[in-house]
């Protein structure tokens, strides 16, 4: 009943997003400004919208968008005159190739420096990575992508400047998407571990003369993880809606920077396509962090 | 310690390049990497005026009927040899023999009359048609394998111009959606789309042309001009066709060339204080251009017309309007005193980055037109809400506004410029004269003489009689090329790279 109810709960809100999607986007405007020449002539404008149904009343529009939806077709471009599904589709892995690697390096780096971080509080290296993790959170993405770009590429020649290919061209962009959920995260694990470490389940612990390896990152580590997993969520969450300005500044052909080249174009349908392929995946990762709190957290499995 | 540093990134370098980690764009071969500011959308012959699908198309893959000569501005032949017109409204083209689509299929007057149906096709909205031959309906005529005739549904006499534009396909691609894998009859084939990534082209050996030196290219594309920049720098790319001014800062590398865009501000002429010359011309005289060109490159040449000296109709006798704000001053005091409302606002309507430092040349504008005692507001747009104010119906028809725009004319002519921007019944036009009406339309059906001298004429009444705009610049485009190309960009290149025209330098 539980999973039926969330269920439901979830097909509500995807079906109120596509809702505001395909309203909100075309508040943005006649897209026939865009799409034809600058001196085309107001039977011209008529013609092109007549052509691709936007001389409808909306809500026609809109039943009409429902109805291909149903059946599965989710449109075509205006731009490349092809399946804005296939479009989404094809960018799409490219985003959750980036976006999972960077989240598992600084899902690994967090947990690793944040429970270093919090052994003793106040301390030099608890200073030294607070000191990191709060410069890797607060420094604008696309300075670090630049500068990283005119050291490492233009003036060592050691790295490539952008595109896709060898392990090599993942270096830069990885560690410019990294910084930032690595210094948040790093400051949740180190916030969450302080407390578990204070913890009498601790003390007894150190009593029974367990390890301080053991006792950090087996037992305190395990009871930190559910306020990191929430963070982690989030994160994860931002990064799919769009690694734009990765994607952007490195070539990287990421569902992000599709997005906002279909929103400054006025491409309803990748528009539409790229949301619900993303709303999908925000879905399945919601999905799979309920699993970890479950495998994580005894009480909410009993629940 | 310095030293020791130096030794540690050489030695890494070297580790780096024997495992072949480091991509080398152009280790030992003849292909070339070109990086393009966006992917095209798709490589639609009839879609060949979006600059980003003919930098890749056109004199590569496809080939029009004629071309024009980038130094003379004439119309040469290309797949046709020859032209005759053979009445007011009909033209008969003579076809080059022996020339093959890569698909095998024979270049011939069939396969032009299907290019031409595609130009005219109704599931989709061609740029080449809507740009170029908006209005005119072709009807083709086999006349035999080799001719062709065209009937229009008007006179044009400059139809050969308008042919450099039609991108001639092969008839046996399909009429569905816009192509992303055309046939042509060009010196390459596409062999590969990778989507969001590159395309590649290779050289055909059976080419009717002379065979071109560089046997294959690979178009990346990079937003960001920064990056294209170090691309050709670190050698990942050769050429890219535009970097901003800012980045163009190695001499040995970067090129400027008249890119054939005019700049101006439009003046809604007939709104006040606006309807007042002496106010039009304060406009203009209060503006320190000369100053104003680091914004754009020193290259940039101060306009007196919105077309170069490219295009038929260019009038070389206007001069530019010099710097005078003294000059400037006196006429809104003059206006003033008659009555004309001078400080009442007028709106300045910008596009974001319709070229580069936009926004600060306006900025730069307005304090000098404060400077003289006019009152202005900035108002930026995206370019969707830009367009609005671009064309009649005006959104706001009674606001006194300065219309930021560029304008290129490539084809050569002016009436690819006059009536659109100028006449009272042209769609971007604020001007309303009849004087200008009747120049233009003097001028349209003509040839000759009497058609170049009927535009001069009408250049230099906006000009010097009307004021119409504000002037600024024939701009100037940079282009940053790899030391090992031998090639210069051309007025062609913001529209077309032909990669037939690139060769190596002898070091290479």
């Amino acid at each position: 009943m539980r999973f039926f109810k969330r269920s439901l709960f979830t097909l509500l809100s995807m079906a109120g997003l596509l809702l505001l999607v395909f309203f909100l986007s075309r508040m943005t405007g006649d897209p026939s400004y865009l799409f034809l020449p600058l001196d085309a002539s107001a039977a011209d404008r008529a013609a092109f919208s007549q052509l691709h149904g936007f001389d409808d009343p909306i809500y026609v529009q809109f039943g009409r968008y429902v109805v291909d939806l149903l059946n599965l077709d989710f449109g075509t471009s205006l731009s490349q005159q092809r399946s804005a599904m296939d479009i989404a589709l094809e960018a799409f892995p490219h985003t959750l190739t980036l976006v999972s690697m960077a989240l598992a390096i600084a899902f690994a780096g967090a947990i690793l420096f944040g429970s270093l971080a919090a052994r003793k509080p106040g301390g030099m290296i608890d200073r030294l990575i607070s000191i990191l993790s709060l410069t890797g959170a607060s420094t604008p993405d696309f300075w670090v992508a630049i500068i990283l770009v005119l050291i490492f590429a233009v003036s060592l020649g050691w790295l490539p400047t952008s595109g896709v290919g060898g392990p090599l061209y993942w270096i830069i962009p990885l560690f410019v998407l990294v910084l930032r959920p690595f210094g948040l995260l790093g400051q949740v694990v180190r916030g969450s571990m302080i407390n578990a470490l204070s913890s009498p389940y601790v003390k007894t612990a150190y009593a029974k003369g367990a390890s301080e390896q053991k006792i950090i990152f087996v037992h305190a580590l395990r009871n930190s993880m559910l306020p990191v997993i929430t963070v982690a969520g989030d994160l994860a969450a931002n990064l799919l809606n769009g690694a734009v300005i990765v994607e952007t500044v490195f070539g990287w052909p990421g569902i992000g920077r599709l997005m906002i080249d279909a929103i400054m174009q006025r491409d309803f349908a990748v528009i539409q396509a790229s949301i619900l392929v993303t709303a999908c995946a925000i879905l399945i990762l919601n999905i799979l962090l309920d699993i970890a709190y479950v495998v994580l957290d005894p009480r909410v499995r009993h629940a | 310690m310095k030293k020791g540093k130096t030794y540690l990134a050489a030695g890494i370098s070297g580790l780096l390049a024997v495992a072949g980690l480091v991509p080398h764009a152009h280790a030992a071969n003849e292909t070339v990497t070109v990086v393009l500011p966006e992917e095209p959308p798709s490589l639609e012959p009839c879609e060949s005026k979006h600059s980003s699908v003919g930098r890749v198309l056109i004199q590569n893959i496809t080939e029009p009927l004629t071309v024009i000569d980038p130094q003379t501005g004439e119309v040469k032949p290309e797949l046709a040899t020859r032209w005759e017109q053979t009445a007011p409204d009909a033209w008969r083209f003579y076809l080059r023999e022996g020339v093959k689509f890569s698909d095998g299929a024979p270049f011939d007057a069939k396969a032009v009359a299907a290019s031409i149906e595609r130009l005219q096709r109704t599931d989709m909205t061609c740029n080449t048609k809507q740009q170029t031959l908006g209005g005119v309906d072709i009807k083709t005529n086999v006349v035999n394998d080799y001719v062709v005739e065209f009937k229009t549904s008007k006179p044009i006499p400059i139809f050969p111009t308008m042919m450099t534009v039609v991108q001639m396909s092969s008839p046996n691609m399909t009429l569905s959606g816009a192509s992303r894998n055309p046939i042509g009859t060009g010196p390459y084939v596409i062999t590969a789309w990778n989507a969001g990534t590159d395309i590649t082209v290779e050289r055909r050996d059976d080419y009717w042309g002379e065979k071109p030196v560089v046997s294959g290219a690979r178009y990346v594309w990079r937003s960001e001009s920064a990056l294209r920049a170090a691309m050709v720098a670190t050698g990942e790319a050769d050429l890219t066709p535009i970097i901003s001014v800012a980045d163009a800062d190695n001499p040995e590398t970067d090129l400027s060339y008249p890119n054939g865009e005019t700049t101006r501000l439009r003046i809604s002429t007939m709104v006040p204080p606006l309807d007042d010359k002496r106010v039009r011309l304060a406009l203009n005289l209060a503006i320190d251009r000369e100053g104003l060109k680091v914004l754009f490159g020193e290259g940039a040449q101060l306009s007196e017309q919105l077309v170069g000296p490219n295009v038929n109709g260019f009038n070389p006798d206007i001069k530019p309007f010099a710097y005078d704000p003294e000059k400037a001053k006196q006429l809104v005091a003059e206006a003033k005193a008659d009555g004309v409302p001078v400080d009442k606002a007028i709106t300045i309507i910008g596009r974001n980055e319709i070229y580069v430092n936009a926004g600060e040349a306006l900025e730069a504008m307005q304090a000098m037109w404060s400077e003289i005692g006019l009152n202005t507001q900035i108002r930026m747009f995206d370019t969707g809400n830009w367009l609005r104010y671009q064309n009649k119906p005006f959104p706001e028809p009674d606001m006194a506004n300065l219309h930021q725009d560029q304008h290129d004319n490539l084809l050569g002519d002016a009436t690819f410029t006059t009536f659109n921007k100028y006449d009272t019944e042209g769609v971007n036009s604020a001007v309303s004269d009849k004087r200008v009406d009747d120049l233009i339309a003097k001028a349209e059906p003509a040839t000759g003489e009497t058609r170049t001298k009927a535009f001069q004429e009408a250049f230099a009444l906006l000009h010097d009689d009307i004021v119409a705009d504000v002037y600024m610049y024939h701009m100037v485009g940079y282009t940053r090329v790899n030391p090992r190309l031998d090639w210069r960009p051309t007025l062609a290149t913001n529209s077309e790279i032909d990669l037939s025209s690139i060769r190596f330098r002898a070091s290479e």
